[in-house]
């Protein structure tokens, strides 16, 4: 696992703010703190609404593994790639 | 003969009769007057009468039929406040002011002096004190800053555009913004840019002409109402989504940031700041927030504390008011707006009103204004 998004997770967990960020089925998202929106697709709608749940990198690629039938490697390095890519936007 | 207190009766706010300036309304970068007039008059408790007031014949909000009851002339910030006073009194003969509420930072100083006339006359303000105002402005806005440990771009004023010829070597280095004492703010990539811009400002708002270095980040604004005694009742924060090419929002959305609410309390503790006000920050990509400006109004995009239930010009008449409670929900982030232009149709008669007499007085029209917060909610509800 890389620091920098273990260390961006931790970021973004802190006063709660992964949670508040408003999620639309659609794939909109909203961050009521910067006023920032953009979408996602339907697997990193996935992978955020496991993060909002409080879940680790590595427990979140474990139920993407699970879901999406990929070895927890895979899943590990893109739930880091995503974390970081989403860093960018809040 | 002076009109005294002869319209003034024990009423409640919801009745009053209020004046408001700033009703200019030019697409690129309108006053605030104008939302604000119609931020009161969509507000679901207000029935009294909104009379605008404005500097000049094509200020459109003086001619809004729906919004304004009646639109005046008053002088120039320049006349001084013998000549506003003198007007202020004529119109009040008219119309039987209970309230003021100015919206442009050149005129507030004659506000601030006129005050005790008014509140003798029964015209109540929520404005600062001379000092309150002074401290905040953009010429000591970096000393007030350091007082109270907020953070600011470095800032310089400066009377002479030769300055620009030799800031490099001073460690100012372009892009730079470039701003009015009073309004405006321009970017400026290089020396030649920059004198052109130093020459407009001053040709404007007059010496002096502030230097600022710029601070890579993003925009917001907040706006709230300090109650004279250190409180900052109901702020409204927003991010700037769209600018004009003056650097006004024309989009933007509500947030809700606790560092930025907590730079606004700072400010209106440092000030015991009375009256409404904007504070623009720029949040930097260091993480740190800071202080852009103090404006000492409300800005022109105040409708959209009425559209997120937190409708600040009418919780200003409240505190005016002496109301125990104000009547503000609870912050709302990720409502937006955009400002759009639209030809408001004046009849020459009402041009002819205006120019010739200064003033012109039109019945409310009777067709529904824009639904009501709770309407709006009821109609979702139903549909």
């Amino acid at each position: 696992m890389t620091m920098a998004a273990a260390e961006l997770l931790k970021e973004l967990s802190k006063d709660d703010r992964l949670n508040r960020i408003a999620i639309s089925d659609t794939g909109f998202i909203f961050d009521p703190q910067t006023g920032q929106s953009f979408t996602l697709n339907r697997t990193g709608l996935v992978t955020l609404s496991i993060l909002k749940r409080g879940s680790s990198i590595d427990e979140t690629a474990e139920q993407l593994s699970h879901q999406y039938g990929i070895t927890e490697e895979t899943a590990v390095n893109s739930v880091e790639a995503f974390l970081l890519q989403l860093g960018r936007y809040l | 003969m002076l009109p005294q207190n002869h319209f003034q009766k024990e009423k409640n706010w919801r009745n009053w009769n209020v004046a408001v300036t700033g009703m200019n309304a030019s697409p690129e970068s309108p006053g605030p007057g104008f939302a604000v007039a119609r931020s009161i008059r969509e507000h679901r408790h207000f029935d009294g009468r909104i009379i605008g007031l404005g500097y000049d014949v094509l200020d459109a909000g003086l001619y809004s039929k729906t919004i304004c009851n009646g639109g005046y002339l008053i002088p120039y910030p320049s006349a001084g406040r013998d000549a506003l006073l003198e007007r202020i009194y004529q119109v009040h003969a008219l119309e039987g002011l209970d309230a003021i509420i100015p919206c442009l930072d050149a005129e507030l100083q004659n506000f601030i002096g006129i005050q005790s006339e008014l509140k003798q006359l029964g015209i109540k303000m929520l404005i600062p004190t001379r000092e309150q105002f002074t401290l905040r402005a953009k010429d000591h806005l970096a000393e007030f800053c350091k007082s109270i440990g907020v953070d600011a771009p470095e800032t310089k004023t400066i009377t002479n555009p030769l300055f620009f010829d030799e800031c490099e070597a001073q460690g100012w280095q372009y892009p730079l913004m470039v701003k009015g004492i009073f309004y405006d703010a321009t970017v400026a990539r290089n020396a030649y840019e920059a004198k052109s811009i130093f020459a407009k400002l001053v040709q404007s708002w007059g010496y002096p002409v502030l230097v600022q270095k710029i601070i890579p980040g993003d925009e917001y604004d907040l706006a709230a109402i300090g109650d004279g005694h250190c409180r900052m009742l109901g702020a409204v924060m927003m991010r700037k989504r769209g600018l004009t090419d003056k650097g006004k929002a024309w989009a933007g959305v509500t947030v809700v940031d606790e560092a930025i609410g907590k730079v606004a309390e700072k400010i209106i503790r440092g000030l015991a700041w009375r009256g409404p006000l904007e504070v623009e920050v720029m949040k930097g990509y260091d993480g740190k927030i800071y202080l852009i400006e103090i404006n000492p109004r409300f800005p022109a995009w105040i409708y959209l504390s009425h559209a997120v239930g937190r409708n600040l010009p009418a919780a200003l008449l409240q505190t005016l008011a002496n109301e125990p409670e104000l009547d503000l929900s609870p912050p709302k982030p990720g409502t937006f707006f955009i400002r759009h232009a639209q030809e408001l149709i004046v009849e020459l008669a009402e041009f002819e009103s205006l120019f010739v007499n200064g003033g012109i007085s039109t019945p409310i029209q009777e067709e529904p204004l824009e639904v009501s917060l709770q309407e709006h909610d009821k109609f979702k509800a139903a549909s």
